[in-house]
């Protein structure tokens, strides 16, 4: 409904606008003032007056009408309602320059009508200009000028009027441009005041400066003398005539000058005094100049009761005195050459070429005259400023006079001391130091009177000889600078010589730089030596054409691949270094700086690597090494010797086989089992090393012995052994227990013992040494000696399968034993050895037990173990004396 | 205050004589009395001497230049043509009182001034070409003007002097063309030999 009634409103304003098109362009009001200026901080008030027309359209009044101000609405506050078809406005303080005020009203309640609009320019009234002031450049207009005061922000008129006491002139308007400033269009009319002064008007008032009256002739700016030309004088060389033409300006006013001048080759300028210049004229002579000495001028002039400015300076002009004599001796000095020739000397004579205010002219050539020691005198005139004359080793005398076109100059007086001349008294402190880009000398002077010095320098470079030059100082002199085209970083050695009325002094050198610089390289360090915690370090002195000045110090830096850089400040006489504290087996980095005062250049990086061992180190610990080697295998070697027996003891001792004991033969009971061979023999001699005897009571008939009895218990084991190797044929056999399962513990007991050790018959012999014994009895051994003779003996093995064989006829592969567990090994053992002990007790309950086994056996004829390394070991039966050696050979095979 | 008195209006006029040049002015009353826009300074008569002194001074630069430019027959025929036969010129009493040597300075400075005018509106017509004579010719018309109103300034602030009667030469407007260069170079060597007298006399 409203969207509607908004709708129909708009249409109705259309149509009401349309219809009215022809009055389109007649506002429904207007505001008073129209255009207002309004100064900043003012109070405004502008007044909205309604057409009663508009008023019947809209239906509207006064109090419809609000107000806007650059499309803000000013609060209603600010608003009065004058009457019926009129609202008024009221600003306090306008601050803003350029203010967009509007007069609305709102049509049907929500259309906003624009009725009105003016623009409040703001501003300020212009300030009273000050400062005015006016000037008259000869032969234009004249121009005054003025300060504007503040910022008005309004646009600014300012008139500059002028007038005689008697006539007005044309106001001068500002342009837009330059609006401090103004070109009167009349010319100026000199002797006549006038009076001067500003206006200033904008929109918000006019004010006027304060007048000025003045003769514009005082405010004159004449043109500069033209045609100044300058003039000397043969007559006197140190004068020079200035002419010029003033400007015309000069016909009814009096005027005063200012004249400068320089040499061609200075830029201060130096003035003639004002008071010499003070009055109109055309022409001046400068005098007190130098002979033959080119002069700049320049002069300006003014009104000469000082009122109005300066004019410009006119243009150069400039002029050279005239010649005079050379106001002093050349510099002479001479060099000594090598002569070929015996008894003569080739000396240079040298001489510098007076400056040009010492020469006071052209220099035509040079007088030289050469003094032999009472000889007469000799004239040569030389153009050039040296000339070479081969003289004997007598002392000579040589003089020097410079010509130009006027006269001459003073003459050089040079003593050539003679070939023998030993020279001394040199000056002494001599010091050479750069100051203000100079290079300074100083010297003490000698005791005696000094004539004038010679000071020599030259480059010293590794690349190029020293080529001197030179110069001349007087004798009072103790302090000058090097007057020669020096250059910065080069090494300069410098010699001063003191000249005495006999002849030359000693020289005394030094060596300076003008300025010196960083090295343009650093210097190579290489190693010396290289130890295991320290290196020596080695290098060369920097060439003096890289030196760039003098090396101060050097710096070592140095560092681990991983370690911080270490520097160290070597002392710039030394040229090795030796760093310490290294570790050894370390590669090091080192690169070298050099400096000079004015900073340092780093040489190329070097790498070395400290030795794993010092030098000698290595032999310091094998040689004692192998010393403490040899004599300890000295030493084992000649107590092996001496204990041998002793070794072979207990190392490998003589076991004997019982197989082939003399004892089975000694049985009566036993049946011999074996045929003894010859090798059988060797046991009969009685050559074992050590025979346990035991004495045994054979009163213990009717209890078996425990020993018997644990060998039953071994044919039980047998049994069980074999009984769990039936089980598992294989390598799973090597590794699993083969331990068999007793019901009894004491057979537990007494298998596991049987296990640990095997047990040796002893014989057991009453009538030891020749002694027959009544009793034949038998007792286990205790010994775990190997019985591996056996196994060398092949033919034995045959022996003891042909016995068993005979005995119970066992087949021969029984023979091959699990090497894998003496528990399961045991069994033919125990069944060859405890036959023999069951056969004491009942061989009949023996032989069946063997049968017993040898049935068991026979379900198992071929016991092969294949052990982890797939090797077969084979067991001659009966043979298992070390169990721990076989033990661990087992253990290692396994591993 | 500003308003000038009726004996001082022809004055003025006078000074205004470019636009008026040729026609003498009428002889004013005598009502007149001494009004200037500003009060004149103290140093009129210095600067009417060093006025004098410019004029005397550029005064025979003019005379040449204007022969010059004029062509034969004037270089080579100054006496005949150039002497200074002018007629109802203003006479001058160089041992006068200052008052009547500043009344006659007036009246002749008026009447060169008139004719100046003249001779400069001629010159144009005649040697357009001539720019340093015409630059002359008003250069010494701005001189004489500034003089005019220091002598005026003078008279009224010295001697209350409204009103004096001036006289002006010949008009040229209606004469030949060697006839006004005639009667210019004749004036113009009247001037040279009038105001070094004049000049000579302050």
């Amino acid at each position: 409904m409203l969207a509607l009634q908004t709708w129909i409103v708009h249409a109705l304003f259309i149509f009401f606008t349309t219809e009215s098109v022809g009055e389109l362009l007649d506002p429904c009001g207007y505001i008073k003032p129209e255009s207002p200026v309004v100064q900043l901080g003012s109070n405004f008030t502008a007044v909205c007056v309604l057409k009663e027309k508009c008023m019947d359209y809209f239906h509207v009044n006064a109090s419809y009408i609000f107000w806007k101000t650059n499309h803000l609405t000013v609060p209603k506050e600010q608003y009065t309602i004058i009457n019926r078809t009129a609202s008024s406005v009221t600003f306090t303080d306008t601050s803003l320059l350029n203010t967009q005020l509007t007069c609305n009203i709102r049509t049907f309640g929500q259309i906003d009508q624009n009725v009105y609009g003016i623009r409040i320019i703001s501003g300020l009234p212009p300030e009273k200009p000050k400062n005015l002031s006016c000037i008259v450049n000869e032969g234009k207009k004249m121009m005054c000028q003025w300060d504007p005061g503040r910022e008005t922000y309004l646009e600014t008129n300012f008139t500059l009027k002028s007038e005689w006491a008697t006539e007005k002139f044309a106001d001068c308007k500002t342009k837009r441009d330059t609006p401090t400033s103004c070109t009167v269009d009349y010319s100026p009319v000199y002797f006549v005041n006038i009076e001067v002064w500003v206006e200033a008007e904008n929109a918000l008032g006019k004010v006027t400066s304060n007048h000025i009256n003045f003769d514009p002739v005082d405010k004159v700016k004449p043109n500069p003398p033209h045609n100044l030309s300058v003039s000397n004088s043969e007559e006197l060389s140190s004068i020079l005539k200035l002419t010029w033409i003033n400007s015309s300006i000069q016909g009814f006013i009096r005027l005063k000058y200012n004249i400068q001048y320089r040499t061609r080759d200075s830029s201060i300028w130096s003035q003639i005094p004002p008071e010499d210049t003070a009055s109109t004229r055309s022409s001046f002579t400068v005098q007190d100049l130098k002979p033959f000495t080119e002069y700049v001028f320049r002069i300006r002039c003014m009104k000469e009761d000082g009122k109005g400015f300066w004019s410009d300076w006119s243009e150069e002009a400039s002029g050279i005195t005239y010649e005079d004599r050379p106001s002093k001796a050349p510099s002479f000095w001479y060099k000594i050459e090598p002569s070929h020739t015996h008894g003569y000397r080739s000396v240079q004579l040298i001489w510098k070429t007076l400056p040009p205010f010492e020469a006071n002219g052209k220099i035509l050539d040079y007088e030289v005259t050469l003094t032999r020691w009472k000889s007469r005198l000799q004239n040569y005139t030389v153009n050039d400023t040296k000339w070479t004359v081969n003289i004997t080793n007598d002392r000579y005398i040589a003089t020097l006079t410079a010509r130009n076109l006027v006269g001459k100059s003073d003459a050089a007086v040079l003593t050539i001391p003679a070939y023998d001349f030993q020279a001394t008294r040199p000056v002494t402190d001599l010091k050479a130091f750069p100051k203000d880009n100079m290079l300074w000398v100083e010297w003490t002077a000698p005791n005696e009177s000094v004539n004038r010095y010679v000071l020599e320098w030259c480059v010293l470079s590794d690349k190029a000889p020293c080529v001197p030059d030179w110069q001349q100082e007087a004798g009072s002199v103790h302090r000058t600078y090097l007057r020669g085209n020096l250059a910065e970083s080069k090494c300069y050695l410098i010699t001063v010589t003191p000249i005495y009325a006999d002849g030359p002094g000693s020289p005394e050198s030094i060596k300076a730089y003008l300025k010196q610089a960083p090295p343009s390289k650093g210097p190579t360090v290489r190693t010396k030596k290289v130890g295991k915690n320290e290196a020596v370090l080695e290098w060369d002195q920097l060439p003096v054409d890289v030196q760039n000045g003098f090396i101060r110090n050097y710096t070592i830096f140095y560092r681990t691949i991983i370690g911080n850089e270490t520097a160290v400040n070597v002392d710039s006489s030394h040229t090795e270094y030796t760093l310490s504290s290294l570790t050894s087996d370390t590669l090091y980095m080192v690169r070298m700086a050099a400096y000079t005062d004015e900073g340092g250049k780093d040489g190329p990086e070097f790498t070395f690597t400290t030795p794993k061992f010092a030098q000698g180190e290595i032999e310091a610990i094998v040689v004692p090494v192998c010393l403490a080697f040899l004599l300890t295998t000295l030493l084992g070697v000649l107590f092996c010797f001496n204990k041998r027996d002793l070794i072979k003891k207990h190392i490998w001792p003589n076991v004997p086989d019982p197989s082939k004991s003399l004892i089975a033969q000694w049985s009566p009971h036993t049946p011999p089992r074996h045929n003894f061979n010859s090798k059988d023999q060797m046991y009969s001699d009685g050559n074992f090393t050590d025979v346990s005897v035991v004495e045994i009571e054979a009163a213990n008939d009717k209890k078996p012995f425990p020993e018997d009895l644990k060998s039953l218990d071994l044919f039980k084991k047998e049994k069980v052994s074999t009984e769990g190797h039936s089980s598992g044929i294989g390598g799973s056999s090597c590794m699993s227990s083969s331990r068999p399962s007793i019901s009894s513990s004491d057979e537990n007991e007494s298998a596991q013992n049987t296990s640990g050790t095997v047990q040796y018959s002893t014989v057991v012999h009453s009538g030891y040494r020749h002694q027959v014994p009544s009793v034949q009895v038998f007792s286990r051994s205790e010994s775990t000696q190997p019985l591996l003779d056996s196994e060398e003996r092949p033919e034995d093995l045959q022996l003891l399968d042909n016995t068993d064989s005979s005995v119970g006829n066992f087949p021969r592969q029984q023979y091959f034993k699990q090497n894998c567990s003496q528990r399961e090994t045991s069994p033919d053992s125990s069944h060859s050895e405890r036959s023999k002990q069951v056969s004491s007790v009942s061989e009949e309950e023996f032989v069946r037990l063997k049968q017993q086994i040898s049935d068991k056996n026979n379900l198992h004829s071929l016991k092969i173990s294949i052990c982890p390394s797939g090797q077969e070991t084979v067991l001659p039966h009966g043979l298992f004396p070390f169990q721990s050696i076989w033990d661990s050979t087992l253990k290692h095979y396994i591993n | 205050m500003k308003v000038l008195a009726a004996g001082v209006v022809p004055l003025l006029l006078v000074l205004h004589w470019k636009h008026g040049a040729g026609s003498p002015l009428p002889i004013t009353p005598v009502n007149a009395t001494c009004a200037t826009r500003h009060p004149c300074h103290s140093n009129l008569m210095n600067q009417i001497r060093n006025q004098l002194a410019q004029l005397n001074g550029s005064a025979n630069a003019l005379f040449i230049l204007y022969y010059t430019a004029q062509g034969e027959p004037f270089p080579n025929n100054l006496d005949k043509l150039c002497g200074p036969n002018v007629t109802d010129f203003p006479p001058f009493h160089a041992n006068g009182t200052e008052r009547t040597r500043l009344v006659e300075l007036y009246r002749l400075i008026a009447y060169l001034g008139a004719s100046l005018g003249n001779i400069t509106r001629d010159q144009k017509v005649l040697n357009p070409n001539a720019l340093s004579l015409h630059s002359k010719l008003n250069a010494t018309a701005d001189i004489m003007r500034g003089l005019l109103s220091n002598v005026l300034c003078r008279l009224c602030n010295k001697y209350h002097v409204a009103h004096v009667d001036v006289a002006y030469g010949p008009d040229t407007s209606g004469k030949d063309v060697f006839q006004k260069k005639k009667l210019g170079c004749q004036l113009l060597g009247k001037y040279k030999q009038v105001i070094a007298v004049v000049a000579q006399a302050f």
